[in-house]
């Protein structure tokens, strides 16, 4: 498996570091995460979309229902730490553009820390906002529930609702580039293994000459 | 003129009553009479071409009429199941109407109005979706509802010169007017001249209501002045015949009194022909007189405005097929409907080929413009098209509905082979309406019978009834009746058509909110007093499941104006508001501002609530309305004016 996407990305290196970049880059237009709550009244379901600029969906629909249990609304600002994510993701797209365009195994690696580094973090940010929702209750709320962190991923039961969290394009497109990365960068240290110590250009030369 | 008597004056009443004899007889059960008996096997097609499954839509809109009711009436077909009502001319407390400034405005000092025949707006010829215009046969108004959101946004009237607004609405092919007749001829602009001057003093009118393309608005166009007939019902041309409407009239013989006997003398009564593109185009020219700031034409000066053509005895409908070509009129007192051929007519008034006028209005030669007289049954009313081929005419002495073919007949035709079925109805039908039946384009799967009597075809409600409705699939040779439904009174006339050129919205998008008195959030909730002109004006904010502010301070004695904003963008979370004892109460839909007005008299303290029910906690969802007695400090507000802001009562509405 591992073996024939090595051989796969090994001859176009240079276009898969190029591709890696431009789905990072696609990835700031698109959504992250989304929830979906689903039950008899809203057979279509009510939306919450989360992309890195902004939420969308049925957001006032969705506060005007939670604000009976006493969640926070749900706006933009909230989620402020998603306000970093165009500017991460844009500094990722470029690393891997200069990679792209310095083909050596030691530039494959900055894109693909920062990669790990923001995946790290997104994700323990939304949990951390997941448990937020669902544990900062008022306590002055008509109704009251037992404190609850919905899932990330999955199907969940909220009082008459039925919760289906997602990954959307956001976040499988940089998944994706970050594999892409690695296996270029796998190929690179495979070749280094095999041929002898690296030769700059210019001793490739001598070498030919 | 050939043919009219075909049938005896006498005898027909005969049939009359012995048909009203048999319907009444005590002894005869209702099934029996004169109902096709149904085999197992119709009744298993008819279940499932009639059912609709919880969950899934009808195929067609059907609006009625709602008669003396005032409104309309909305249907779905097949199921026939009543889904809403629009209120129109009459208060309606179930969606607020007539409680609110705005729709009390529109009512005027009206309480009621009497509606027959709504017409939806069309575009060359077939229903565009826009509009229904009702008729107020009573106070003489017609209405426009937008079908955006089947609200009546209009309501335009008393039109001048016209007394019983019957003869409407009829819309003309592209929606440039919803045309109107009086029913009543009375002395003009309001005047008054004993009955005994009826012949000389007396008019009747026909009115072109002007609608804007735009924003359908309605507005007084032009009148024609006409001798004083009772105008009874018209429809608009098509095809070959647009630009023209025809109007029936009964009492020709210009009787008062008891019109029963003294309006029935003479053989036939007249269809007004009226070029109303020529009577637009007089109006342009200033060919008119002004008659209280109305422009009037007199057709007797205005030559090819205005002709009239002869028909059998006491008309009811004037009805003209698909294609334009052919126009049919039923005499009620004629077994017979008449057949003109609109070509016939174009060519009488270009050859002049009248016989005498009325009033200086030529009278065209009957025998010349028609083609046939069909036989179809006693107390021909009504009549509607399938745009197959065929017409269907209501009887309402016979109590059935006759089906038959429309021109081009070969020579020799018997024209008793032209019926090709008939059907009985329960009871005695009025109009009769097909799918899209008078646009250019009728659909040909669906009749529905709007009966005057139902006499206990239904569980004994004792002796105030509703009226029957029944539903007839036409797709077949014959006739076959499938479903029947009851309905409040009464039913005239309907308009059938296709779910899917109707599109409504499902709520008021906030986007498109253009009151300046519109809040969205409850801290723009306010409450302003004018101590100087006792006057207390609020803006409202309410959504599930709470109003703020949650209390309103006011002076007795004061006006207190309130403007309601539902903030709600959500289908279905509808909220009432409702101030115990002041006889009010709104009902505001997602996205809408509507307002209040009252005077709090009397000292005390009012609760106000919420009517419809929104949620889970709707019955929690009320304030309180103070009316502090004169002397008494006002708490909310500095020096008992200014603006009162209210406590933050509810942290987590707070919160919001």
């Amino acid at each position: 498996m591992l073996g024939t996407l090595l051989a796969l990305v090994e001859r176009r290196r240079t276009a898969v570091l190029v591709g890696a970049a431009v789905l990072v880059a696609a990835a700031i237009t698109l959504p992250l995460w989304g929830m979906t709550l689903v039950s008899t009244q809203y057979p279509d379901g009510l939306r919450m979309v989360v992309y890195p600029a902004h939420i969308r969906g049925d957001i006032s629909e969705i506060n005007t229902l939670n604000h009976y249990i006493g969640m926070t609304p749900i706006s933009d600002a909230f989620f402020s730490e998603l306000r970093l994510l165009p500017a991460a993701l844009g500094a990722i797209a470029l690393a891997a553009l200069v990679a792209a365009l310095i083909r050596r195994a030691w530039a494959t690696v900055p894109p693909l820390v920062l990669m790990a580094a923001l995946a790290a973090y997104g994700m323990n940010a939304m949990h951390h906002r997941l448990y937020q929702f669902g544990h900062d209750l008022n306590p002055h709320a008509a109704i009251h529930i037992a404190p609850f962190t919905p899932p990330m991923l999955g199907q969940n039961q909220i009082a008459q609702f039925a919760t289906y969290c997602y990954f959307s394009w956001g976040t499988i497109l940089p998944l994706v580039a970050g594999v892409l990365l690695a296996l270029v960068l796998a190929a690179d240290l495979r070749d280094a293994r095999r041929a002898p110590p690296a030769l700059g250009p210019a001793a490739r030369k001598l070498a030919a000459a | 003129m050939k043919g009219l008597s075909g049938m005896s004056h006498a005898r027909v009443i005969a049939l009359a009553i012995a048909a009203g004899g048999l319907a009444a007889c005590g002894g005869v059960k209702p099934q029996l009479a004169g109902q096709r008996q149904m085999a197992t096997g119709d009744v298993q097609h008819a279940a499932l071409a009639t059912y609709v499954k919880p969950g899934d839509l009808d195929k067609y809109y059907l609006f009625y009429s709602g008669g003396h009711s005032g409104q309309v009436f909305v249907a779905g077909v097949p199921s026939m199941r009543h889904i809403a009502t629009i209120p129109v001319f009459a208060p309606y407390p179930g969606t607020g109407y007539g409680f609110d400034e705005e729709s009390r405005k529109m009512l005027g000092d009206f309480t009621w109005g009497d509606v027959h025949h709504p017409a939806l707006s069309k575009t060359d010829g077939d229903y565009d979706g826009r509009w229904l215009f009702v008729n107020d046969n009573a106070n003489n108004r017609l209405a426009r509802i937008d079908l955006r959101d089947m609200k009546t946004k209009q309501i335009l009237g008393p039109i001048p010169n016209t007394m019983g607004n019957h003869g409407s609405s009829m819309v003309t092919n592209n929606t440039e007017y919803a045309l109107v007749a009086t029913r009543f001829s009375v002395p003009l602009d309001g005047q008054y001249a004993p009955l005994e001057e009826y012949k000389t003093k007396y008019h009747g009118a026909v009115t072109g209501i002007r609608v804007d393309p735009k924003d359908g608005t309605m507005s007084v166009g032009w009148q024609i002045m006409t001798p004083p007939f009772d105008w009874d019902l018209g429809a608009t041309g098509k095809g070959p015949s647009d630009g023209w409407a025809f109007w029936t009239s009964y009492n020709s013989e210009e009787a008062v009194g008891k019109l029963e006997v003294n309006a029935s003398q003479k053989d036939r009564d007249y269809i007004a022909v009226v070029n109303w593109k020529a009577a637009e185009q007089a109006a342009k020219e200033g060919k008119t007189f002004d008659v209280g700031g109305t422009k009037m034409i007199d057709p007797a000066k205005v030559p090819g405005v205005m002709y009239l053509l002869p028909c059998g005895k006491s008309p009811h409908g004037v009805d003209v097929d698909p294609s334009g070509q052919w126009v049919i009129c039923s005499g009620k007192l004629q077994p017979t409907s008449t057949v003109f051929s609109f070509e016939k007519i174009q060519q009488a008034i270009a050859k002049r080929d009248f016989k005498g006028d009325e009033a200086g209005i030529p009278v065209i030669e009957y025998d010349d413009t028609e083609i046939m007289e069909v036989p179809v049954g006693l107390g021909p009313l009504h009549t509607q098209f399938d745009g197959k081929g065929y017409a269907y005419t209501s009887l309402y002495v016979e109590s059935a509905i006759a089906k038959w073919k429309l021109p081009p007949y070969a020579k020799g035709t018997d024209p008793k082979s032209l019926v090709v079925d008939k059907i009985p109805v329960q009871f005695n039908i009025g109009h009769l309406v097909t799918a899209e039946g008078d646009t250019r384009h009728p659909r040909g799967d669906w009749l529905v019978a709007m009966n005057k009597m139902s006499r206990g075809r239904h569980l004994n409600v004792g002796p105030s009834i509703p009226e029957s409705s029944q539903l007839i699939d036409i797709t077949g040779q014959k006739m076959n009746m499938v479903y029947e439904s009851f309905t409040e009174p009464e039913p005239h006339f309907a308009q059938l058509v296709r779910a899917e050129v109707i599109k409504p919205i499902e709520f008021y998008p906030k986007a498109e909110s253009k009151d300046p008195n519109a809040i969205w959030q409850p801290s723009e909730a306010r409450v302003v007093r004018d101590a100087a002109h006792h006057t207390v004006e609020g803006k409202i904010y309410a959504i599930r499941s709470y109003y703020e502010p949650q209390r309103i301070q006011v002076q007795a004695g004061d006006t207190v104006i309130l403007h309601i904003t539902n903030a709600e963008q959500q289908r279905d979370e509808i909220h009432g508001f409702a101030v115990t004892s002041f006889d009010r109460n709104v009902v505001i839909d997602p996205g809408e501002t509507k307002t209040v007005k009252f005077v709090a008299r009397t000292s005390g303290v009012y609760p106000y609530y919420c009517t419809n029910f929104c949620s889970a906690l709707h019955q929690e969802m009320q304030g309180y309305l103070e009316v502090v007695p004169p002397g008494r400090a006002m708490a909310l507000y500095h020096n008992g004016q200014g603006v009162a802001l209210s406590a933050p009562e509810s942290a987590v509405a707070d919160a919001r």
